[in-house]
Parts: C-alpha cells; structure tokens; sequence
C-alpha cells in the first residue's frame, strides 16, 4: 500500500495572550494510505479539528509538516477537498451552479462539454437530479450535504476531507448519508479523511479509527483497525460479532478521556486555590530524596549526583538512598519516606493498579533510566547435559518430569521477569506449571544455582558472569537477544508529587538525561566504575562490575567472552523516553499470568502513568526529539508481533497463560464501586 | 372517527376570502382615522380643512397636475433629481465600499471620515453645494442633485463595507480549496454574498435621498420641484393651500413608500433567500 | 377497526392504571392536493411512573403527537385522555422541555424558574415560591449559577434550568421533545443521568422523543418505534428490561442491550429505512 498522505511528528501551538502558549496538537504522526477511510475520534476540544484543518492546509503546522503525495502543504488546494458541517454551499447558487462553479474553475484543461458530464454525472450520483435547479434554502439538511459531497468529489481530490459532515443532522438522517457516502467512497476508491464524534458512524465507515486524547498536548491516544469486509451493509455490519466489541472499544476509550476531562479540571480547580509563591522559583523544591537499590542500572543516579547534573539544573539537595530491595523503595514511595525512586519497569503500572492486596498508590513515570542488563542463567549440570538454547530447555524438562525444576526471580514485575516467563513460554513451557518460579535476591539465587537448588535464574550483573566466573552456570541468553533495547529501570513518583513539584520534577529529568548521556559515553565508564564501587553506593569490588559494563560478556567457559555494546544502555536512541508500547505489553503479561488484571481503561492509565508531557518538556528544553511513535508494533525474539493499540486480541491470541480477567482500574477511588460488576474473565 | 375534518373550500375562493380579511383591519383603522381628522376640524373656527374639504379642493390640482407647474410635474421634476444623484451615489457607493471593505488599510484610514461625514444632516450641505454649482449653468439643479448624492453615499458605502467584510468564512473557504483568483472571487463569492448588505444600504440611501430632496427644494430658489411646490403654496397662502400642501405631503410619503418597495422588490429579486 | 371510546371501557382501562390513554388518535391536514394524513390511529396507554420513549425519522409525526399531549394540538379524531379526562389544551399538568430550552433572556436563572412557580402556584406566600425554586435548581445543580442570565450559561446548564422549571410545578407527565439533542456527547449523557436519577426519585411519568437509541435504551421502560409518514402509526413497542437503577455500563454490557439495539437498528435503516426526496 502506498502512503497518500504522511502526517510527520506535528505539533500545534497557538500563542497566547498573557504570553503563554497552548499546545493543542503534541506529537502527531500518522501515515494514511491510498484509498483508505480514515477517522479521527475524539471529545470536543482534542484537536481533532485542528488536524483536519492542517491537513486541509488552513492552518499551519507549528512543528513538522503533512506531506500529500510527496508534497508538503502549505495552503489549500482542489486536492483535498473539504466537507463542512454546515454545508458551505453558495446560497445564491442552486445545486447545479454550486457543483459546476467547483469543476469549472478547477477542470479548466477539460473542454466544457466533458466539464457538463462530470457535473450532471455527480448530480445523479448523490440522486439530486430532481433538486438540481433549486438553491441550498429549499434544500433539507441531508440534501445540502449531498450537493456539498457532490461537489467536492466532482473534482476528483486526492483526498477528501470531512468535518463532522452529518453533525448538524438528526441521529436517524445521518445513518442513511452515512450509507450513501460510503457506497460513493467504495466505489470511488476515495482517500477519506473524517472528523466524527459519533461512534457508529467511525465504525461503519473507516478502515481505521484514530482515537485522540484531550487537550492541551493532545495526541493519538490508540488505533482501532476496522476490518469489515467492504461493501459493507449497515445491518451486517452491526451483526457481526466483532462489531459490539470495537463499539465498546472506542466508547471505552472515550470515556476514560470524559474522565480524564473531569480530573483535568478538578486538578485546575485545586491549583488555584494554592498561592503561587512558588511559581516564582526556579524549582519548588531542592531537597528531593531519591529512593534506589544498588546495582549497575542505578549509574546515571550516582553520576547525576556525583558529577553535578544535579546541581546544574537547581536540585542542590538531592540525596540518594539505597534500599536493600524494590519492597521497600515501593513502600518508601507509597508512604512518602521517599519523593522519587528507580524503579522496575513494571513497579509504576502494577503500584497504581495495586497488587498483592496493597493499597493503590498512583505512581507517573516520565522517565526510564536503564535499558537491557539482565541476563538468563542455567546451571552447569543442564550445561553438561547438553541444553544450549530454550529447545534444549524444554528437552530436558521433559525428560525429567520426575524432577522439580524451579527458576529464581527478582520480583514479579521486573521486566526481567516478564521477560523470563514471555521466554519460557514461548518455548513451550509454563512458567508456573512446568517449573517453579521462587522470589529470591540476586545474590541468593547465584548461590542456590552453585548448591543445585534452582536451574536457573535471570539477574542483572554481575550475578551471571560471577556463575559463569565460579563455572557454576552458563548464559543461555542475554535480554538483547529477548528484546533487544527493553526498558529495564525507570524513574518513578507520586502523582500528587508531580502535580505539587512540576518543575522540579521537569529538573531532576533534565539533569538524569544528561547523566544518561554521559554513562552511555564508553570513555566514561571506568570512571563510573569506580564510582559504583565505592562503599557509600554498590560497595563491590570493581572487577564485579565490569563484565558487560566495560569488559567482554562471558556467556560459558567453553565460549569467549564477547563485546555487547547494548548491554547496558542508558541513552542512545532515545533510551531515555518512555514508550507507551513498552507499557501496553507489561500490561499485557502482567494479565496474563494473573499478576494484576488487564485495565479495560487501559489507555486511561497510560495517560497518566506514562508521562510524555513531563519527558517531552524537559526533552525539549534539552534541545532533543520529544517522543518517539507509541503505534508501531512490536516485534520480539520469537517473531510475534504485537500491536500496542490492540491489546484485547493479542490476549486473546496467547496460547499458555494464566486466567486473565479485564477491569475498569478506578484510580481515583480505591473503593471500587463498578469493578466488580464489570469484571469479565478471558478465556 | 369521531369528527369530520372540515369542508374544504375551493383554492381560488379561498384565496379571495385570504385578501378580503388582511383588508379589513387596515380599511377599518383608516376609516376612524379620517373620522376623527373630520371631527376634530369640523369646528367653524378651524384652521385646517377636514378630509372631505380637502378632497373638494383639490379635484383641480389633481386633474391639471400635468401642467408646466403642476403638482405632478413637480414630483417629476423631483424624481429625476433624486433618479440622477442616487444612481451616482450607487455605483460610486458600491465601488467605494468594497475597495474599503478589501483593503484594510483603506478601511481603517478612512473609517472616522466616513463616521463623521455620515452624520451631517442633508441640509448642512446645501450652503457647500450651492456655491460649488454657482458657475454651473444650472446652479440650483445641480446643488440639489449634489445634495441627493453626498446624503445618499454613506449608508451605501459603509453597508458595502461591512458586508464585504463579513464574507462568512465558509464562502471563503470554499474559494480558497478552488483556489479562486482576484476576478473569479470578486464575480463568484464577493458580490454575490455582499449583495443582501448592498441592498440595505440602497434602501436607507434612498429613503434619505428623498427626504433630503423635499427640503432642500423649500430652500432653495428657482429650482421647481415638489419642495417648492410646497413651499410656494405656504407662501401664497390662498383659500385652498393648506388643502393643496396636504395633497402634496401626502403624495411625497406615497413615493417615498413606492422607492423603498422598488429598491427592496429589486434586492429580493438579486438576494438569495 | 376497535373501539375503545366507550366511557366504560376507558374505566377498565383505568384498572390497570393506564394513566396517559392516546386512543385510536388520527391527525389529518386537509390541503389543495386532498388530505394529508400525519398519523393514522395511533393507540398507546401510559402507565403512572412510567418512562417512555418515542423513536422515528423526521416527519413521522411524532412531534405532532407529542403536541397532542401536551395540548398545543388536537387529534382529528380520537382522543387523548389524561386520568380518564380529554387533553384539549395546554396545562400545567404536562409541562414541556424543548430542545431549544426556550429560557426569557432577560430573566435570570431563579427568574425564569419563578416565573413558572408563582403563575402556577400564585396562592403559596414568597418564601414557599422560594424555596420551590431554590430546591428545583439545587436538584439539576445549579445553585452557583441561579444569578446568571441564559446567556452567561451553557448550553447544558440552560436545559438544566428548562428542566427545573418545568419539575417545579409538579406536573403529571413531564414531556421532553430530544431535549439534549443539540448538546455535546459529554454534557448529554450526564444530563441523561441527571435525569434519570431524577425520574427514579420522583417518578414523574415522562414522555420523551428522541433521535438516538441508545439514549432510548438507557432511559426509557419501552421504546415506541413509529413507522414513516404520512399516515405514521406505530410500528413496533420494545420493553427495556434492565433493572433500575441503572448504570450505563452495566446496561451497555447486557447482552439484551446489542439485541434490542440491533432490533431497532433494524426497524429504523431496514424495515422503515427513510429517505428524504
């Protein structure tokens, strides 16, 4: 398929007149293919307009461009023809003027013999052959919307745009324009753009629904693939079974925005109430205690400190504290011991959800701090009976069903983990019911893998160079090899932190991106070993942390130790920005072994965990690119693809798994009023 | 069924009965109206002529109004003058306010004049217009046409003004998809959606062309016209004056009705609804 | 044809409370072309408490049959009776809410509502016409905004005021003609819930039209589905079983709910499918 149209990273931004700006449009980027029916969704307010208009070439784009085959518009043209909602026929012209008056001045290379076909030709495709003499005040709604469409598919545009086109009708008269339209479209082959707020209509006629969240900093919030067979029929449309399950999926989507609408405002409310003294500062706080457990992932917080990013960006008071596990950093977080911390990829959504019985605690993640770093460790008798590779794994698990087998894991929601039971299952072996899954610390599973205990365990270093070190283990595989780039680490806070300290959480993400950015830099990374090693941080010998760090990665004795660049990754392309895909899969495997439930208000959750509106500010003030695509799909090890605005199939798809059930999250209200009722199990 | 629907009437008889009852109300308060002009000039001392005296008097003037200084070559006379100056007014009204209406420039330097100018009673001009046209071989035909121009110019301009300015954007928008040029958008959009805004200003231009007309004629000398007519029956005081000068006045407010309805009848005729 | 017009069937009737009865209505325009016949007896019995909807494409006449309820029109023939009496003009028993909320704009919020009040309850002192005005406008909540003008408000707030006013004076059978259709799609479902925690508390019987299912679905206790004009009748009634009260989501994730909804998809773009010209 070929992209028509390239909607390329566009912002909109209008000044304001106390001298600030509104952003109305943060980050969108869309391709839209020949031939294709797009819609765009949303409440009033989301800039859905706006997009339309800067498509049509009305407005501008403030930052990036729409590129119509292979041409950036830059003011409008016959090629995108528009549809107004309220029509915008000349009313001194009767139907036939209004139509000619369109092809006659753009047609001007037909002869007007051909130039008269055309028009007459439109005006019995939409059936105004009757009404063709009359002006636009005798004609009803409907029909003045016909002659508008005739009009501008007269000409043949490119791509025809339409702007809530059936809003001014009755809900019923809409329906049977909708089925005229779309008969026209089909046949037509027509590139169509349209602005809706109407579900059904989205629905019925487009190839892809494009939700979009509100304003300000309003962006594609999820992508909703319509896959009716076409022509279609407005009955067998509503009949077919996945019908009620999109409907339900754009209506979820819009009312996690009403709700999030209503938050906004209520957020608003509350700040005008707080005396804005400390506005006036660079950052509302200075002292900021920073909550993290000691390992390699925790570099660009010792350099950001040790080498003054810190202090550099007006965080004069930031101290670090070590906790001896992600418990207590977790706890030190929801009872407000600490501001921030580093957390586990999966800590900010699994803490805001609540798992284990405890209290929810919204938690906003802007930033990830570590990417990579773990590695899958097995023990030296599966080596020296021969298991090489996940094949040989599962093997050798079946040949020995007598045996237990057990795995050791950090907790439950590190990447890592999730990572290790995606893995296992995907070589045909369940996590929970093939082998045993114990929660043990790093330290404690190489030394149980050394006594026979466990068969493997998946850590970050130095614990699986040290077994390979000790030849009590081997490297079956390293993470880069699982999913190459995962986030690994993030930086975590409180919501209502956020809220209160928006500059100083702006600040601490300044100063950790540059502390990214140095600990990236390999002429850098002895000096940071050292510093790790002191006691006041990871209190390890120096030559612990260099394997994979600094040094060659070794995976066996048998092997030489080989150069891993990625291994531990904290900056290059775009590390540090938080990817909403990345979320959506940790939801996705959360649910699916029973960690947490899956949010049916999923993209409401993402919204306010997943920060981009914090991370873009600093990034931009840094002078870097401030997002990165959250709608590509996602493709790891195993070949599978997963699509992160389609997470409902992709559960549905999993083969081994544990029983998933889907609820509305209320992150608001921890008594949950509707959760209950609406709780639904997937199979 | 519990009831029949009602008999309907023939459409033509209907139709009949429709005009007979909007002529009622009119017929009946005009009617009172010459009633109590009657009664109250039906005393011995009264000054004014009740209707019906009015009526014996002026069967003459009616009748031999087609005389040199007749009451209806008078109105003619006046006619025209308002015909020459409100068609100069017009054209040169409408192309003044759509350049004004475009240009923004223009529009701004231009807006207080107009404001001011607007303001000025017709007959503030006369004094300007007579000498203006002293030289002319017609002085006082061409001060009073002057006159009718220069009142009649404001409303048209400011109206065509405005209207060129409040294109509603969806017309503009539509002429910037077709990417209309200068001409195609001053013929297909332009003039077209200003026309209901144009007419307006007609309709009050004329309205005040032809007040201004009647009382620039009392004032000024040798020029004819309905003005003096009036003017010269006051003068001459005689028996049936008073009576003439009410025929007079009265057929001034049926033209000026006849203008208005001309220039909206024309507008409706341009105006999409 | 039945007939139902005898006085002792209609006191049958009035055993099983039917409290609203539209019987055998007909509503005929003569023109130069012959009659012109917008509804061709209609037969409908509306029981106290209850909420109905009616449902149809523009033109059936559904406009025209709420008039002849609220008393701005009269059948050609049949009649429409309200506890056993003849509707034959408009009343303070059946009030009205517009789409266009018909506000006085010069009037305040309190104003506009106390108009109502003291012209239909002249007897009662000051401070009770107060204190109706005041709990009406609380119960839409609108308390901070009973100083504002029509135009200082938007649009939901001022049929929230429409809905004040016309509840304040008690009517019988309040009737709503697609009172949120020209709201935004945030604003009228919370007005539907609104509205519906206010009927489940007073259980006022409404009548209401409208142009979107699912709001049908979500309010009403039966959905009255008319056929196309001329000559519209009914063409089909849905009972809506969800239980009371209701949450949208919960009735949205009834299975019922896609049935009923399909079924009136159905008669509305398939068996009745309408088109203008």
């Amino acid at each position: 398929m070929t992209i028509l149209v390239d909607i390329d990273h566009i912002d909109k931004i209008y000044p304001l007149k106390n001298g600030g700006e509104y952003v109305a449009l943060r980050n969108v980027d869309l391709k839209i293919n020949q031939g294709e029916f797009v819609s765009l969704i949303g409440h009033s307010g989301c800039g859905k307009s706006t997009l339309l208009n800067i498509i049509a070439g009305f407005e501008q784009a403030s930052i990036g461009g729409v590129v119509l085959s292979g041409k950036l518009i830059t003011a409008p043209g016959p090629d995108r023809m528009m549809v107004f909602q309220n029509y915008s026929l000349l009313p001194w012209l009767t139907v036939r003027q209004n139509i000619a008056l369109a092809v006659n001045k753009v047609m001007t290379d037909l002869p007007a013999e051909e130039r008269k076909e055309i028009i007459e030709k439109h005006i019995d495709l939409v059936g105004l052959r009757a009404a063709a003499e009359k002006r636009p005040s005798q004609l009803s709604g409907g029909m003045k919307q016909r002659t508008a469409i005739a009009r501008a598919l007269a000409i043949r545009p490119q791509v025809l745009l339409l702007d809530e086109p059936f809003g001014a009708l009755d809900a019923l008269t809409r329906g049977n324009l909708q089925e005229q339209l779309m008969a026209i479209c089909e046949e037509y082959k027509t590139t169509c753009v349209m602005v809706t707020h109407d579900v059904d209509e989205a629905l019925l006629l487009s190839d892809r629904v494009i939700m979009l969240t509100n304003g300000p900093e309003a962006h594609i919030g999820q992508i909703l693939n319509v896959e009716f067979t076409r022509p279609r029929k407005r009955m067998e449309v509503v009949n077919d079974p996945k019908y009620y399950v999109n409907r339900g999926e754009i209506i979820t989507f819009l009312n996690q925005q009403k709700r999030d609408k209503r938050r906004k405002r209520k957020v608003e409310v509350e700040k005008m109430a707080v005396p804005a003294i400390a506005a006036v500062r660079l950052v509302e706080k200075s002292v900021v205690t920073l909550g993290y457990v000691p390992t390699t992932d925790a570099a660009p917080l010792i350099v950001a400190k040790e080498k003054g990013f810190f202090a550099k960006y007006g965080l004069t008071q930031v101290e670090l504290i070590a906790d001896s596990s992600w418990q207590t950093i977790a706890d030190g977080l929801a009872n407000q011991r600490l501001d921030c911390a580093q957390l586990l990829a999966g800590m900010p959504l699994a803490m805001t959800i609540g798992v284990d019985r405890r209290r929810p605690t919204p938690i906003v993640t802007a930033m990830v701090l570590a990417r990579n770093g773990n590695a899958i460790t097995l023990s030296k008798k599966l080596y020296d009976d021969g298991v090489r590779d996940l094949q040989g794994l599962k093997e050798a698990i079946e040949a020995t069903p007598e045996l237990p087998h057990s795995f050791g894991l950090v907790d439950n929601v590190s990447m890592g983990s999730l990572l290790t039971r995606y893995w296992l299952a995907s070589g045909g072996i369940d996590p929970d019911q093939d082998i045993s899954l114990s929660l043990m610390s790093s330290a404690e599973m190489k030394n149980q893998l050394s006594k026979g205990f466990i068969d493997g365990y998946l850590a970050s270093e130095p614990w699986n160079s040290a077994a390979v070190k000790d030849n009590t283990g081997f490297v079956v595989a390293t993470d880069l090899e699982i999913w190459d780039g995962h986030q690994n680490k993030v930086l975590g806070v409180r919501e209502n932190w956020a809220q209160e300290n928006p500059k100083t959480h702006v600040a601490l993400i300044k100063a950790l991106i540059e502390a990214c950015e140095y600990c990236d830099d390999r002429r850098n990374r002895e000096e940071i070993v050292q510093m790790l090693a002191r006691p006041d941080y990871l209190n390890l010998p120096a030559a612990q942390l260099r394997p994979g760090f600094i040094e060659p990665f070794q995976r066996s004795q048998d092997q030489a130790p080989e150069l891993l660049l990625r291994f531990n990754q904290y900056y290059v392309e775009q590390s540090t920005c938080p990817r909403r895909s990345e979320a959506v899969w940790i939801l996705t495997q959360m649910a699916r072994w029973g960690i947490t439930p899956f949010p049916k208000n999923w993209v409401e959750l993402l919204e306010r965990v997943y920060s981009r509106e914090i991370y873009g500010k600093a990034a931009r003030e840094l002078g870097l690119q401030d997002g990165v695509d959250d709608h590509t799909l996602v493709k790891l090890f195993d070949g599978v693809l997963f699509n992160p605005d389609d997470p409902l199939s992709y559960l549905d798809s999993v083969t081994i798994h544990r029983e998933i059930c889907i609820e509305e999250i209320a992150i608001d209200e921890p008594v949950l009023k509707r959760t209950s009722r609406s709780l639904k199990t997937a199979a | 069924m519990t009831t029949a629907p009602a008999r309907p009437a023939s459409p033509t008889a209907e139709k009949a009965i429709e005009i007979f009852q909007s002529l009622i109300p009119p017929v009946i308060c005009s009617s009172a109206t010459l009633l109590l002009w009657q009664l109250l000039c039906s005393g011995a001392d009264s000054k004014m002529p009740g209707p019906i005296k009015v009526v014996s008097q002026t069967v003459g003037t009616i009748t031999g109004g087609f005389s040199e200084t007749g009451i209806w070559m008078q109105l003619l006379n006046s006619l025209t003058r308002v015909g020459i100056g409100y068609v100069a007014a017009a054209i040169l009204g409408i192309a003044i306010g759509v350049t004004i209406g475009v240009n923004k420039f223009l529009r701004d330097g231009f807006d207080p004049l107009i404001q001011i100018l607007r303001t000025v009673p017709p007959l503030a001009w006369l004094p300007i217009s007579t000498i203006l046209f002293l030289q002319t071989p017609k002085p006082a035909e061409n001060a009073g046409i002057f006159l009718i121009f220069i009142t009649a110019i404001w409303p048209i301009i400011i109206n065509t003004a405005v209207g060129v300015q409040q294109i509603p954007k969806d017309y503009t928008n539509v002429a910037k998809v077709l990417k209309l040029s200068g001409k195609d958008f001053l013929l297909s959009i332009l003039i077209p959606s200003t026309v209901p805004y144009i007419f307006t200003g007609l309709r009050i231009g004329i309205g005040l062309a032809w007040l201004a007309i009647v009382a620039a004629e009392m004032l000024s000398t040798g020029a004819g016209g309905i003005g003096a007519y009036i003017w010269n029956e006051y003068t001459s005081m005689l028996d049936d004056s008073i009576s003439k000068i009410i025929l007079a006045v009265f057929s001034v407010g049926l033209v000026g009705l006849v203008l208005d309805r001309i220039v909206g009848w024309l507008g409706s005729l341009v105006v999409a609804e | 044809m039945q007939t139902l017009t005898s006085p002792i069937e209609v006191t049958e009737k009035t055993m099983d409370k039917p409290f609203l009865v539209i019987d055998q209505v007909s509503k005929v325009y003569p023109t130069k072309t012959g009659d012109y016949i917008v509804l061709d007896g209609i037969d409908l019995s509306v029981k106290e408490g209850e909420f109905v909807c009616v449902i149809g494409h523009s033109g059936c006449g559904k406009s025209t049959l709420l008039d002849m309820v609220s008393g701005f029109n009269t059948p050609t023939s049949g009649q429409v009776l309200l506890n056993g009496k003849a509707i034959t003009k408009p009343g303070p028993d059946r009030m009205v809410v517009f789409q266009n909320y018909c506000l006085l704009p010069w009037k305040t919020v309190y104003e506009n509502v106390h108009l109502a009040v003291s012209s239909v309850f002249p007897e009662k002192s000051k401070a009770e016409q107060d204190e109706i005005v005041r709990s009406n406008l609380h119960m839409v909540g609108l308390d901070e905004a009973i100083d504002k003008k029509p135009g200082q408000i938007s649009g939901g707030m001022k049929q929230r005021v429409s809905i004040a006013r016309a509840l304040s004076i008690r009517p019988e059978i309040l009737i709503l003609d697609e009172p949120f259709g020209a709201l935004d799609a945030i604003t009228k479902e919370e007005l539907q819930e609104e509205l519906l925690d206010i009927w489940e508390e007073h259980r006022i019987t409404v009548m209401m039209i409208t142009h979107d299912i699912d709001e049908a679905l979500f309010l009403c206790d039966r959905l009255v589905m008319m056929s196309n004009g001329p000559s519209a009748k009914i063409g089909e009634i849905l009972d809506i079983p969800f239980d009371r009260p209701r949450d949208r989501a919960v009735v949205m994730e009834d299975p019922r709910y896609i049935k009923l909804r399909n079924q009136a998809l159905d008669f509305l773009y398939n068996r009745f499918a309408h088109h203008e010209d």
